[in-house]
Parts: structure tokens; sequence; C-alpha cells
């Protein structure tokens, strides 16, 4: 009788620690429909992340959402309903996680995008207190192509970017960052990922006679407007932005992308970063993580957004740890508290330094600049 | 424990089941319940009219996006921020009026066309639909709205999933009362017969374009209702979920589900829900790799329910449980070929009706009074069932004032008709009065089919006149024929092959009532429906049908099928009766039978038009029979002139004699 | 907008216009044939362009899986309507459902093409099969089922390939080598040859076409067909040659559309769905009947597509699919009568 009410105890409390000692983190990406390109590497870094913090055990969740907005809500409901996570990672691109801050609000979770968007997280108020983001915000990025024109005599520039809410993103913050630097506009056009060409677009930039053009695309559908620009005999500077940053652009874009500019998260050129670089190491330590797991040259710079969620999530996990337990409300108001105080936080693309007016946290040291030379990165400076 | 107590008692439960769900589930079942109302157009649209459409997605966007935009930049542009609570409701209205009028302009482009152009039609504007709302700044472009304000109904603030969930549940419900009770009606039916083909819908007057038009701009009105609720719900949109891609989902769940059957939509809703939840959780496990086969499998099963169940679900589950359950009487007669010939035989009052009251009733109070169905079954009160009386029928059944007998009411005035270089009719006059059985014969080939498409207005001659009651029917279309008394049947029967007998026959009844959708929905109809189901129950007893009022009309034997035609036909209360071989596929004495009650028809002063093959039964009822070979008149006259005429000898021997 | 931009233009609207005429062609085929509404198409030529891709990188492309996978299924098909008493040609099965398939994987695997001509004719021979494949696997079992819900399969069938693209070549696109890299200026407007390639062959393409429908014995068999199924079927043509015959020329098609747009743009796992559904819109515009209507529609949605992206790149697409409510329009306000469905 005593020993099975000690096994019936022992049981009990071992349930209990299984139960509530487990974090639960949950992913909603967009693993599939069109921002496939980004959702996946994020995917898969997801892979690579902790099994363990601060000792305990961490399980992921992992739900794809179809880069579907509607989806994404579910997916959230499901995570915070039915899984109790602690902390929802996602999502990959700006109009689901936009969707998402309510229910991430509503229930007191807190919740890491790697949307570019800088308004997922501005201005920060009770709702967005539990939100917070990795990629840099595109102003960031607008002003460092904007100081680069302006440092090569650029006057002029013309913009073609991805109608979507990652075109819609960047023309907003680029037209700010251009008016800052005196550049003037002088064309705006738009294309979809899946275009099979877009002369019409470039004939008409071209006829604007820019000094330079812009191109706001993702992935290798950036490369378009490039190829077609060497087509009809463009000389001017070509800028991408941080969004093309993988190697399938560059196996993609050949030849007809050589010398274009662009900004980029640090861990593009890692290996290149001065050795006293603050994010060299760790830029690196992701690289190498990836490729050991996916195979030489398979990185990119979305996943490292994905990853840099991780960092973030781990460094907060182990505070928070010593405030409560797993799986309780004040878990995740520790680990929400404890998000806004991260300092100091090395990730893929730069230093993290949260306050309570910034959820990004990512300062200059988060971009480079880097060129294209004989069909590989070059890092130029920061 | 009564059936009412124990519906109450399951909706109490379902409340109470509802309010102890998880908060997940609650999500998931407002999502249902804004899938099940899309879907529940598309049930409207494809099982039961027979169009389809992928586009249904961008109506969501539009009820959406006009309460979204009415609700937060807009409210400031027009300067109606003082209205604040209203303006949820404001922005149902103005998503409903521009619904209606986008849907009506594509309707009105694409209906009129053969059935594969409305989907198509509807791939390509959900697209533009959709690439129109991304590009709009106004709307938030592609990255989206946010901060739509929540619903209010009165002082009440509707906030939270939950109780969203229960104003869905509550609209769905609400809904499929409603189309239930049109579907149970007279604009029900001929939405049913736009399904089946629709040359014999408009045959019966019905208005197949602008019923089409209808039915589609219900669909896109459901679809915007719940764009509306999900705008609410979400309070945020962008322009994905209102895709192509969820367009076709839409589409999937009415099949899926079945898309003959309201509940259908809710269950295909559901399934596919579920189902998507499910794979998420469950494949991953299954195939240890974490791909995104989610929508390859998807697809799969989408391909196999469409090759195993065409039908969908729902009706599965109806049989499976059918099975289950003893049969319904209305499937009795199993062996219906075996018995035809008993049941006609034992259940036809023709023989004595009309002989006594029809000939006298007809030929005395034809030219005054008229009303074919109020003179008869004022004869023959015992057979009119329901309880209604002949008062009733009279009060809420249209009636038709028939031609003195002799009258000329049909005509043909040198018609001629081509196809390409062939000539299927030549310069055809043929005059069909009251009161008269007019026969026309021909071999295999003679024209005589094309001849019955243009006289009733299926298709429209090359040269020459059509006139009925002294009217020129230039370019009308059949239901114009139907209005003016005209009605026919079919040499390859039309019937809606999986309704009863009984609502076969009412549709005929179409042009006599006039209850609208409105009156239908809401149950307002039901004294005029009563009365077109008496007269119809008093057509089908007449032609001797009554063993099979409640059975579906493809169950039948075919030449059954052609008697349930013409009492679709004689529900009309027609003055021209036209009749495309009405004979075939009937055995002798269903011969004799058919024979007596066209001659009680003609006592009544209607005047008859038959196609038929069979000699003996045109040459013994026929007052007058016309000849056609080779798309020409070759002979006309009496049956005893016809029988010795020498060219009708020439064409029906051949070279022979 | 100058002479010389409008002309460019124009250039870029007859390469796109060519390739969405040689689709709405075999959509037309298809369509009169089989009565199926053939939306995986598209998926086609995204599997055309990415397979060749594949080959270039030296990878063995996934699309031979597939077709092997199909065609042991297709075996299996047969095999059971061989035990329910059906009459099988089993020529034919066997030809689309091993023959082919294996001897692309055999090519493949032993031989390794490396020069672009072989390399194409691998792809080609890999991807014409999928045609007659799906056709025996996903439409025949139901080959007498309405319009509307062959239309639906083939919509379903649309997502399966699409996953099924996704799983095979990832989110990220490829491009292939140019046929043709010269470039030069005639009457002061520059050409580039793989533009003259895309419009010379599908020319070519769509003139053996014609001769094939016109000119020979198989051609004018499937034109019988496509006006009378039942009155084919009684003179001898059966409805199952048909179809496979119908469907490996749109496979066939397609494949040849994505190989020649993959050099003149990045081709994506998803690519071929709005290519297809623009081939669409052309072959509305020829009513879904008429073959040469339909190449001008093809032109006309090639022109237009080129103008708007110059005028307002933004509203592109609204204007290319809204062009098909006027026509449509315009078809309906010429019908007096009901038009009977199937």
């Amino acid at each position: 009788m005593k020993w099975s009410k000690t096994l019936i105890a022992t049981a009990l409390a071992m349930a209990c620690v299984s139960v509530y000692a487990d974090i639960t983190v949950g992913v909603t990406v967009s693993a599939t429909g069109p921002a496939a390109s980004l959702g996946i590497p994020e995917k898969n870094t997801i892979e690579l992340m902790p099994k363990l913090i601060g000792g305990q055990k961490v399980n992921y969740i992992v739900l794809d959402d179809a880069s579907d907005t509607t989806t994404a809500v579910t997916n959230t409901r499901k995570l915070i309903t039915e899984h109790k996570v602690d902390v929802i990672l996602g999502s990959t691109i700006t109009p689901n996680s936009l969707a998402m801050i309510d229910l991430a609000a509503e229930s007191q979770t807190p919740m890491i995008s790697m949307a570019a968007s800088a308004r997922i997280v501005e201005p920060v108020d009770a709702k967005k207190r539990w939100v917070f983001k990795t990629p840099q915000n595109d102003i960031m990025m607008a002003l460092a192509i904007a100081q680069h024109m302006s440092a090569v005599g650029v006057k002029s520039v013309a913009f073609i970017g991805f109608a979507d809410a990652y075109g819609e993103g960047w023309l907003q913050e680029f037209q700010k960052a251009a008016g800052l630097k005196g550049i003037q506009v002088v064309g705006v056009e738009r294309y979809n990922r899946t275009d099979t060409s877009v002369t019409g677009q470039v004939l008409k930039l071209v006829s604007a006679r820019p000094d330079a053009i812009l191109v706001a695309g993702s992935g290798t559908p950036a490369a378009l407007p490039q190829k077609a620009l060497k087509e009809r005999g463009y000389t001017g500077k070509v800028y991408q932005t941080h969004g093309v940053a993988n190697n399938d652009f560059l196996r993609v874009g050949g030849k007809d992308v050589e010398d274009t500019v662009l900004p980029a998260g640090p861990m593009l050129v890692a290996a290149q970063l001065p050795a006293n670089h603050p994010v060299r190491k760790s830029a690196l330590d992701y690289v190498n993580a990836y490729e050991t797991k996916f195979g030489k040259g398979s990185v990119s710079t979305f996943g490292g957004h994905a990853w840099d969620a991780g960092v973030l999530m781990q460094r907060a996990v182990s505070e928070a740890l010593k405030k409560a337990q797993p799986g309780t409300p004040a878990f995740r108001g520790a680990l929400r508290d404890a998000l806004e105080g991260v300092k100091n936080a090395p990730g893929a693309h730069g230093i993290f330094n949260m306050t309570a007016g910034d959820h990004n946290g990512l300062d200059q040291r988060g971009r480079v600049m880097v060129t294209i030379s004989n069909g590989t990165w070059k890092y130029i400076g920061d | 424990m009564s059936a009412r107590w124990a519906v109450r008692l399951f909706a109490v439960l379902l409340i109470a089941g509802y309010l102890a769900l998880p908060d997940f589930h609650v999500s998931l079942a407002s999502n249902i319940g804004l899938y099940a109302l899309v879907a529940l157009g598309l049930v409207m649209m494809t099982g039961v009219a027979g169009m389809t459409s992928f586009g249904q997605a961008a109506f969501v966007g539009l009820g959406a996006y006009a309460t979204a935009w009415l609700g937060t930049a807009g409210a400031q542009a027009l300067g109606l921020t003082a209205l604040h609570p209203a303006l949820p409701w404001l922005g149902l209205l103005l998503g409903c009026f521009i619904t209606a009028a986008v849907a009506g302009v594509l309707g009105a482009v694409t209906l009129r066309l053969s059935g594969h152009f409305l989907p198509l039609g509807t791939i390509a504007w959900g697209l533009s639909l959709y690439f129109l709302f991304g590009n709009l700044e106004m709307l938030g472009g592609h990255t989206g709205m946010s901060g739509v304000p929540a619903l209010r109904i009165g002082p009440w603030t509707i906030e939270s999933p939950r109780a969203m969930g229960g104003l869905i549940w509550v609209l769905v419900m609400a809904l499929i009362w409603a189309l239930t009770n049109l579907l149970d009606s007279r604009p029900g039916r001929a939405i049913r017969a736009l399904k089946s083909g629709r040359i014999m819908a408009e045959s019966m007057g019905v208005d197949t374009t602008h019923a089409r038009l209808k039915v589609f701009v219900l669909a896109a009105l459901l679809a915007a209702l719940s764009g509306w609720l999900y705008a609410h719900l979400q309070r945020f949109i962008n322009p994905t979920p209102f895709s192509l891609t969820i367009g076709i989902e839409y589409l999937f769940m009415a099949v899926v589900g079945g898309a003959g059957h309201l509940w259908g939509a809710v269950l295909g809703a559901a399934l596919i829900t579920v189902m998507k939840q499910q794979l998420q959780d469950v494949l991953p496990q299954l195939l240890g790799v974490s791909g995104s086969f989610e929508g390859v499998v998807f697809g799969l099963l989408m391909l196999l329910v469409l090759q195993r169940y065409a039908e969908g679900v729902w009706p599965t589950i109806q049989r499976l449980t059918a099975r289950a359950r003893p049969a319904p009487q209305k499937r009795a007669p199993q062996s219906v070929q075996e018995n035809t010939k008993e049941k006609m035989q034992a259940t036809t009052p023709v023989n004595t009706s009309g002989n006594t009251s029809g000939n006298t009733s007809g030929n005395t109070s034809g030219n005054t009074s008229g009303n074919t169905s109020g003179n008869t079954s004022g004869n023959t009160p015992v057979n009119t069932p329901d309880h209604v009386s002949p008062v009733i029928l009279k009060k809420f059944l249209i009636a038709r004032t028939l031609a003195a007998p002799g009258t000329i009411v049909l005509e043909a005035q040198g018609i001629t008709k081509r196809f390409g270089g062939l000539v299927a009719n030549q310069d055809i006059h043929l005059a069909v009065r009251a009161g008269e059985i007019h026969a026309l014969i021909g071999p295999n080939g003679a024209g005589k089919s094309t001849f019955f498409n243009l006289v009733s207005g299926v298709d429209e001659p090359s040269a020459g006149t059509v006139r009925l009651a002294a009217q020129a029917m230039h370019q009308q279309p059949a239901r114009a024929f139907a209005a003016l008394g005209l009605c026919r049947t079919f040499q390859h029967v039309r019937l809606l092959r999986e309704r009863s007998v009984l609502e076969n026959v009412a549709l005929g009844a179409h042009l006599r009532g006039e209850a609208g959708w409105l009156r239908a929905m809401l149950r307002l109809d039901r004294n005029e429906e009563a009365a077109i189901m008496a007269e119809a129950q008093f057509q089908i007893h007449r032609c001797g049908l009554t063993a099979w009022t409640h059975t579906d009309a493809g169950a039948l034997p075919l030449g059954a099928q052609r008697i349930v035609e013409i009492a679709r036909a004689l529900a009309a209360a027609p003055s021209v009766l036209l009749l495309d071989e009405p004979a075939a596929g009937l055995r002798h004495q269903e011969k004799r039978q058919l024979a007596d009650l066209l001659k009680q028809l003609r006592a009544e002063g209607l005047a008859i038009l038959v196609v038929e093959h069979d000699m003996e039964f045109v040459m013994n009822l026929a007052d007058r029979v016309s000849v056609l070979d080779f798309g020409q008149m070759i002979a006309q006259g009496t049956p005893k002139e016809i029988q010795q005429h020498p060219a009708v000898l020439q064409a029906y021997l051949g070279g022979v004699a | 907008m100058d002479a010389q931009i409008a002309l460019l233009l124009a250039q870029d609207g007859i390469v796109n216009g060519a390739i969405y005429a040689l689709l709405a062609l075999s959509l037309v085929l298809v369509f009169s044939v089989t009565r199926v509404i053939f939306v995986p198409q598209g998926e086609l030529v995204a599997f055309g362009a990415l397979t060749l891709a594949a080959l270039q990188l030296g990878k063995f492309p996934p699309t031979i899986w597939l077709a092997l996978a199909m065609g042991v299924l297709a075996i299996g098909v047969d095999l059971r309507r061989a035990l329910n008493g059906d009459q099988i040609s089993w020529r034919n099965t066997l030809l689309w459902s091993t023959l082919l398939p294996i001897s692309a994987c055999a090519w493949a695997t032993f031989a390794r093409p490396t020069s672009l001509p072989a390399q194409v004719a691998l792809t080609l021979l890999i991807c014409t099969p999928l045609g007659p494949l799906l056709w025996r696997l996903a439409f025949r079992p139901i080959a007498d089922a309405s319009v509307l819900v062959l239309l639906i399969v083939s919509v379903a069938l649309h997502g399966v390939l699409m996953g099924l693209g996704l799983w095979f070549f990832g989110a990220e696109g490829s491009r292939t080598p140019a046929f043709s890299d010269a470039r030069f200026t005639f009457a002061d407007l520059p050409f580039n040859g793989q533009s003259l390639v895309v419009v010379g062959v599908a020319s070519v393409l769509m003139l053996l076409m014609f001769f094939f429908f016109g000119r020979t014995m198989l051609g004018k068999a499937l034109r019988a067909t496509a006006m009378n199924r039942t009155g084919a079927r009684l003179m001898g043509i059966p409805t199952g040659l048909a179809g496979d015959l119908s469907f490996a020329m749109a496979a066939l098609i397609g494949a040849v559309s994505g190989l020649l747009i993959a050099p003149l743009t990045t081709v994506y796992y998803d690519t071929g769905f709005l290519i297809g559904l623009k081939g669409f819109v052309a072959a509305i515009l020829g009513a879904l009947v008429s073959y040469p209507l339909a190449v001008a529609g093809a032109l006309l949605v090639g022109l237009l597509e080129a103008y708007a992206s110059f005028w307002a790149s933004a509203f592109k697409e609204v204007i290319v699919f809204t062009l098909i409510i006027p026509v449509l329009w315009w078809r309906s306000v010429r019908t007096h009568h009901v038009e009977e469905d199937e």
C-alpha cells in the first residue's frame, strides 16, 4: 500500500516535471507558397537549434503557413491553445506577422518575427510589447544604399520592386532615405515574382535616364530586372537589397549581376570580415552549422534571421528559467521581459541590444556593404 | 419524448458543448463556419444550378475589404468617424452592394454562355481582383490593413473569438434554413431545373439566364458575408486569403461535401479544414521528413474523392444511414420495370372521368371560363389530395382562358430552317386549331424534331413566321411561348432524374405561381405551394402515375417518363400541347390509355400537335395529319386522305411501289 | 513612348505571345478531344525547364522518378481493368508507362548526356509520357463525367503537380543557357538570338500541328474524335488512343515551351501556372475550339501584357486577366438562344 502510494506520487511528480519543465517553442514559417524560398531555409535552421537550454528540454513544433495569413493565424492559435507554447517564432513574411500580433498579445505569448517590415515592432505599444523581430529594419538598409549612392555621386535613381509586401515596404523606406540624402527618385515600377518578362518596366525606367537603379526583390527573381537591364544596354549602377542574399541568386544571375552593390547582413560575407569584426565569429558559427548539415553553399541569409530568433530565444529562456516554470503565464512574462533586456547578443546578422522602445535591437554592425565580383559576394566595407 | 423536444435538447447540448470547447477548436469551428457560408453559395451554384466558380474567394475579399476600409481609412475619408459603432454594419451594406454590382456585371457577361466559360472566367477575374487588392494603396496594398473595428450589436461588442464563432454559426444555420425553404419552392424548382438542361427549363417558362444570374449573385453575397465576418474576426486583412488558391479550395469543399446538398457544404468545409490540420500534424511523423507534402497529399485525396465519390461524402453517408434504417416509403416501387403495366391499369382514372366530366365541361365551358384544372378537379374532388379545395387552387394559381374550338392557335407560315448547307425544313405551312389533335408524321430525319423546336421557340427559323395565339413570335425565347400557353414534351426525355415525379410535374406549373425568392426563403409562399402541389398531384393522378408520385423520375421506365413529361406539361394549364413521340416505349394497353387522355384533353378545348411513329395510334386519334419528308411538307389532310395519298405511300414505301 | 520603345515592346510581346500560343493550341487540342480543360499544362512547362536545368547541373532529374512511379500505377490500373474484362491495348500501355520512362531513366543513368541537344532530347523523352500517364491515372477513369467535374479534377491535379514541383526542385528558380547567344541590330532594333529561336520554334510547331491535323490520317482521326466521340468510336477510332495522343502532345508542347522560356527568364516550380493561365485567356479568345483564333488571342495577350507592363506595371495582371470579360461579353451578345450544356 505504502509502496504503491509512493509509486503513484513519484509518477505524478515525474509527469508534472515532464509536462511543465519542457520548454515549448512554436514555429510558423512559410515553407510553401510564394515565400517558400525564404521559409525553407528558416525551417531548416530550426533543426539546428539547441535541444536543451539551461538543462531543460526544448520541444519545437514547426508548422507551415503556406504564405497565407489565415493559415498563419490558425497556426498561431493552435500553437498557443493546443501546444501551450512559451514563445512563437515566425512568421516569414510581413502580412502574416502583422496578423499574428493580436493573438500573441491576447494570450501574452512573446513572438519573434523573421519578417522585414518595421511596422511589425514599431511603435512599441500595449500589443507590440509582446513582439520582437530579427531582420534589419528596411530603413537601416535603405539608408546604407542611399549613403553609398551619394558617396559615388548618384543624383537620380529609379526603383523596380516586387508587387508584394516586400517591394512595398522597400519603396516607402527608400523614398525616405533618398529624400534624406537629396537623391531624386525618377521612376517607380513593379513586377511579379513569377513574371517571365520585365521588358516594359525596364524600358520605362531606362527612358527616365537615372544614374542608378535599385531592384527590390527577394531571392532569384530579383535577377530578372537586372538581366533585362543588361539586355537593354543600361550602363548605370545597379543596387539590390538584402533580400537577394543567397547563392542561388549568383547561380541564376551569372555574369549579368557582376558589380551589383547591396547592403546585407554580415553573415553573407562572414569569412571575409576582418578578424576583429564583432559579428564575424557568431556569423561563421551559423554558416558552419548550416552547411555541415545541408551542404556547402546552401546557406542563405533568410535562415540567418531564424537563427537570430533562436539566439534571442536562448538568451531569454535561460534568464526566464530563473524566475518561473515553463508552461506558465509567469514564464512567458519573464521571457518577454528577458527578451526586452537582451544585451550584446551576437547573432548571424549582428549584435542585438533590445530596449523597451526598440524590439529589433540591431545597429550599424548589423549590416555590411557587399558587391558581386567574379561570381561571389565581396565585402567592401560597413 | 417528442421529436421537437429532442431537437431542443440537442440544441441546448450543442450550445453547452460549444461553450465548453477548447479555444483552438472554437477558432477551427469559426473557420469552418466561414468556409461553409462560401461553400453554401457554391452548392447552390454547382450542385443545384449546374454552374461553377473558382473565384468565390475574390467575393469574400470584396466583403472583407469593404468593411475594413470603411472601418478604418474610409471612415476618415468620408467623415463618418462619428458613426463609429455602426461602421461595420455600413461596411456590410457597402460590401453587399459592391459584390452584387460586380457579380451582376460578371454574371451578365458570362452566364448566357455554355457551362465552362463561367468557371474559366472566374479564374481570370478572381486573379485580377486579387492583384487589384494588392495594388491599391488605400486598401493597404500587399502588406495589409490592421485595426479593423470590432463588431457591435447594440450595447454588446462581439470581440472574443468565441462570441464571433457563435454569431457565425447562427448565421450559417439561419441561411441553411432559408436556402432549404428556397429549394423547396417554386423558384427552387426553377433553380434545380437549370442543371439538367436549360432548354427544358426555358420551355417551362423559366428565364434561365435571369435565374442563373440570381443564383450567382446569391452565391457572391454569401461569400461577401463570409468576408465581412472574416474581417471582423481577424481584424487584419491582406490579399492572400482571397487568392485563387483559396478560391479553388472553396470549390473543393463544396464538391467533397456533396455539391448537391446544403449540408454537404458544412460537411465539406469541416472535412477539409480538419483534414488539413490533421495532415499538418500527421504527415511529418508519418514520412519522417519535414517536407511540404500537405498540398500533394491534399490534391491526391481530392482526386480520389472525385473518382470514387463523385457526388461527395454527404450523399454517401445518407445512403449508408438509409441502408441501416428500414427503406423509406418513397423508394417502394423497386422493380418498376416489371409491374409497369399493373400500376398503370390499377391507378388510371382516365377512362371514367375523361368520358363523362371532361367531355361536357370541355365543350360547354371551354370557351368561357377555361381553367382546365379548375374545371376537371371540380368534378373529381375525391382524387384531389391534401385536402386542398378547388377554391384554393383557383385563388392561388393563375388560370388561362382557352380559345374557342376551331380557332387557329399555333401557326407556321412558310418557315424554313437551314443548318449550314442543309435545309432541315423548307417553306412549311401548318396550322393547329383548338379542340383538335394534329399529327405530324414522316420518316426518320424528315425534320419533325427541327420543326418542333422552331414552333416551340427552342430554335429560330431561318425564314418564315411562327404565330402563337395570333402573335408573331420573331426572336422570342421558348419561355415566351410557354407564357402564351404552349407547353411541350421532348423526344429525348428531359426530366430531373434525381427529383421525385411530383417535383418534376410541379415544375410545369411554374408560370402559374408568383412566389419569389424572398417569399420562398421566409416560407410565406405556403398557400401557393400547396395549390401547386395539389395541381401536380391531380395531373399525376390523371395520367395514371399516382403510385410513383414520390419516386425519383429517373427510376421510372422510359415510357412512364414520357407520361411524366405530359403530366408536367398539363400542370402548366396549356392551351397548346406539343407532344414529341409520346407513345414510344409504351405497351399496347398504355397506348390506349394515353389516347383516351389525349381525347379528353381535346374535348376540353386544347390544341394538340403530336409527332408519332405509331401509325395505328396516329390514325385512330388525329383529326388532321401532316406528312414531312426531306424537310418538305408532302401532304396534309384527314387520316383517311393521308392513308391514300400517293406521295405519302411513295415516301414510306420508297421505290417499291 | 517613342517608336523604338514601342517596337521593343512589340518584340517582347510577340516572344511571350508565341509561348502563350503554343499553350493555347494544346489546351484547345486537349479540350476538344477529351473535354478536359488541362490546367496542369503550366506545371508541365515548369517541369520541362527545371528538368533540363537539373540535367545541366549534372543531377538526376526527379521527374524521371515521377514518370516511373506513374508508369507502375498506370500498369496497375490497366491490370485491374483487364481483370474486370475490359479490352486493354497493352501496346500503348507499355509504350507510355514502361518503354519511354525506362529508356529515359537508362539514358540519364548510363549515358549522362552533356551536349545541349542531347539534354533537350532527354528532357522531352522524360516529360512527354507524363501527359498520357496523367490522362490514364486521373482522367480516363471518369472520362464520361461532365466538363465541370473534369475541370475540378484538373485543378486538383494542378495542386498535386505544383506540390511535387516544390519538392523536386526546391523553391529557388533556375535558368538554362540560351540556344543562341547571337545578338544583332536590324533597322535600329536590337534582336537577340533566343527570342528568334522562340518565335521560330513556336511557328514551326504550329505549322506542324496544322499539317498534322489537316493532312495526316492520325490527325484527322483526332479531329473526328473532337467532333463526335461516339461517332469516332463507331468508326473504329478508340477514344483511349485519342486521349493518349492529345495528352502526349500537350505534355510535349508544354515541355518545349518550358525549354524555350527558361533561357529568357528564371523558371520556378510555380511559374507555369500563370503562364498556363495566360494561355487559357488566349484559348478562351478562340472559344476553346478555334486554333487560328487561339493563336491570334495569344499574340494579343502577349502584346497587351508588354504594353501594360510599360504603362502600368502594378496593374499588368489585372489588365491581362480582365481582357477576358469584354471578350466573353462579345460572345454573349452574339448568342440569342440559350446554349445547352453538356
